[in-house]
């Protein structure tokens, strides 16, 4: 028997669910391109300097953290037919955790002290538990597009995992626990979040829109179907003997996993080559820089570059650039979207709802995405000549500024609109 | 010529999302009147598509299925969001407005994938399942309209 789940709207969560993550993210880039600009080349020097451990957690975290989530809690019930429990509540609760647990994450490794770490560490975690466990019952429950599911599976399960590594070295830093050599349970909790949670999500992600956005060939069936276990059972096998002191097998697996992505990223420039849409919009020229970040990451490992400029090309090059493009459309077409539906209810069929051109400029999404590229560029070239550095955060403050406000652009028209969208009294029942 | 109804209508909506990009290419080389004309061709491919699944296909499955209305009414609503978004277009075609034209072209191609997926995932499978016997017959009428 087949079910028709799938077909019904009403899955979709109220639009202010994901939109309040997709407007508080970019605030969390801003902070951490401003803290780059305010502490300059010393915040570049390693990768343990406090100002790089809290910009990473601030991107990590705060933007790409609460993208991701605010875009799965939305996307869920619409790609696999699998409404998410109380998602209001969960939405909710995930984002406020999560904001609060990432700025207290961020300011407690800046330098600010063990307290502000563990109530930070502790929020956060708690965030991203209070989405896991409803969001893993949606997947568990789920049909349809298996190479997304399966994708977005593994990803859960890295980000659980990543989380616990995350949790035990808090623990190590508040002396509670003692392990050695704690710094490669550091690359570990790295290696989980980057390839792991990041890495699968963007497969996932890749696999069900590229298609269906710009009208590529699908990715090869085997890719669609084992990739992702084979990322997750490798990061677990490399980690494991990368933190029993197995150097060499360690490496081998992480390098095999390395290779792998270059590959993706290969298949995916390649798709979007083939593709049937000509248009080269601002959310294709993101999946550009991010594919040629991710190789260049890859390659900066295989060639022992500075582990700086790695972090960099992923958590800037991919996880900041990527989710800006896919906001670009996300946010204008789930605006569209739920005014045609509020324009069914109110049945004031004589006003036009805005079509998504005339609810975020295309132009100053280019903008963005010049600001984004200057960003990277001198980020990555300040690792060799410290004086870019803090132009370098001012660039990337600016282009998440300006996606910031590209996406208060969109909210404000929503608002407008949806004010004018009233259910009339005599119609406001639900649609069968 | 294909023996399934589920591969005729997807092999006609990948007809569409071709003739979209062709829309799309014609606004980016500036040429307004092979615009117009690729409008028209895409409108009536488009809207010839909704009018097949309205006039044949989902009355032929809700005849037999008769609880297929609540799938078949919905994806009729999503249907009348697109002619809408069509009828856009052609104005905006006849006023030469590029940004508005890729703006709404960028619209109707999300809403048509989002729209076809659900069809080609659930509703058409659940159609071949329901109708197996009256294939042929419906395949002809489908190819005529």
């Amino acid at each position: 028997m087949m079910g028709t789940g799938g077909l019904s709207l009403d899955q979709a969560p109220p639009i202010d669910i994901p939109a309040r993550f997709f407007l508080t993210a970019p605030l969390f880039a801003i902070a951490a391109g401003l803290l780059l600009a305010w502490q300059g080349p010393t915040l570049l020097v390693s990768r343990w300097m406090p100002g790089a451990l809290a910009a990473t957690h601030l991107i990590a975290i705060g933007y790409l953290g609460l993208i991701m989530c605010g875009a799965l809690l939305q996307m869920l019930p619409v790609v696999a037919g699998a409404a998410v429990p109380a998602v209001r509540l969960v939405g909710t609760a995930t984002h406020l955790l999560l904001t609060v647990g990432a700025a207290g994450l961020a300011w407690g490794l800046a330098g600010s002290g063990p307290t502000l770490i563990r109530v930070g560490a502790g929020a956060a975690a708690l965030g991203f538990l209070v989405f896991v466990i409803p969001v893993g019952i949606a997947l568990v429950r789920a049909r349809g597009a298996p190479g997304t599911l399966l994708a977005l599976r593994t990803a859960a399960l890295a980000l659980a995992v990543t989380v616990a590594l995350g949790l035990l070295l808090v623990a190590v830093l508040q002396g509670w626990i003692r392990v050695a050599e704690h710094t490669r349970w550091v690359d570990t909790h790295a290696a989980w979040g980057l390839m792991g949670w990041v890495g699968l999500l963007v497969v996932g992600v890749a696999v069900q829109v590229l298609p269906m956005f710009y009208v590529t060939p699908t990715y090869p069936a085997p890719m669609r179907r084992w990739f992702a276990p084979a990322v997750l059972v490798g990061v677990g096998a490399a980690s494991a003997a990368w933190i029993m002191g197995a150097d060499l097998v360690g490496q081998a697996v992480f390098g095999t996993i390395a290779l792998g992505f270059i590959g993706f990223a290969f298949i995916t420039l390649r798709l979007i080559s083939l593709r049937e849409r000509p248009r080269l919009d601002p959310t294709l020229l993101h999946w550009w820089a991010a594919m040629l970040s991710l190789c260049g990451a890859a390659l900066a490992w295989t060639f022992a570059a500075p582990p700086t400029l790695i972090g960099v090309l992923l958590l800037v090059g991919v996880g900041v650039g990527l989710p800006a493009g896919m906001l670009f459309k996300i946010l204008p077409f789930l605006t569209w979207f739920h005014l045609q539906h509020r324009q069914l209810g109110s049945g004031r069929f004589d006003l036009r709802i805005p079509h998504m051109g005339s609810l975020l400029s295309t132009r100053w999404a280019r903008v963005q995405f010049g600001l984004h590229l200057l960003a990277l560029a001198l980020l990555a070239g300040s690792l060799w000549v410290p004086v870019l550095a803090r132009p370098a955060g001012i660039a990337l403050a600016l282009s998440s500024l300006v996606l910031l406000l590209l996406l208060i652009g969109v909210a404000r028209t929503y608002r407008r609109f949806a004010a004018l969208l009233r259910p009339a009294p005599s119609r406001a029942g639900p649609q069968t | 010529m294909t023996d399934s109804i589920a591969t005729f209508m997807t092999d006609d909506h990948q007809r569409c999302d071709q003739l979209l990009a062709a829309c799309e290419q014609a606004v980016s080389g500036g040429d307004w009147k092979r615009l117009a004309e690729q409008a028209t061709v895409f409108s009536k491919a488009l809207i010839g598509h909704f009018d097949m699944e309205e006039q044949v296909l989902f009355p032929e499955l809700v005849a037999i299925s008769p609880w297929a209305s609540g799938p078949t009414g919905m994806m009729t609503m999503e249907h009348g969001q697109m002619r809408a978004l069509v009828e856009e277009l052609n104005e905006a075609v006849d006023e030469q407005d590029a940004d508005a034209c890729l703006g709404i072209l960028e619209t109707l191609h999300l809403v048509i994938q989002q729209h076809n997926s659900k069809e080609e995932g659930i509703l058409y499978p659940m159609a071949e399942e329901s109708l197996g016997d009256q294939t042929t017959k419906i395949l002809n009428r489908l190819q005529a309209g």
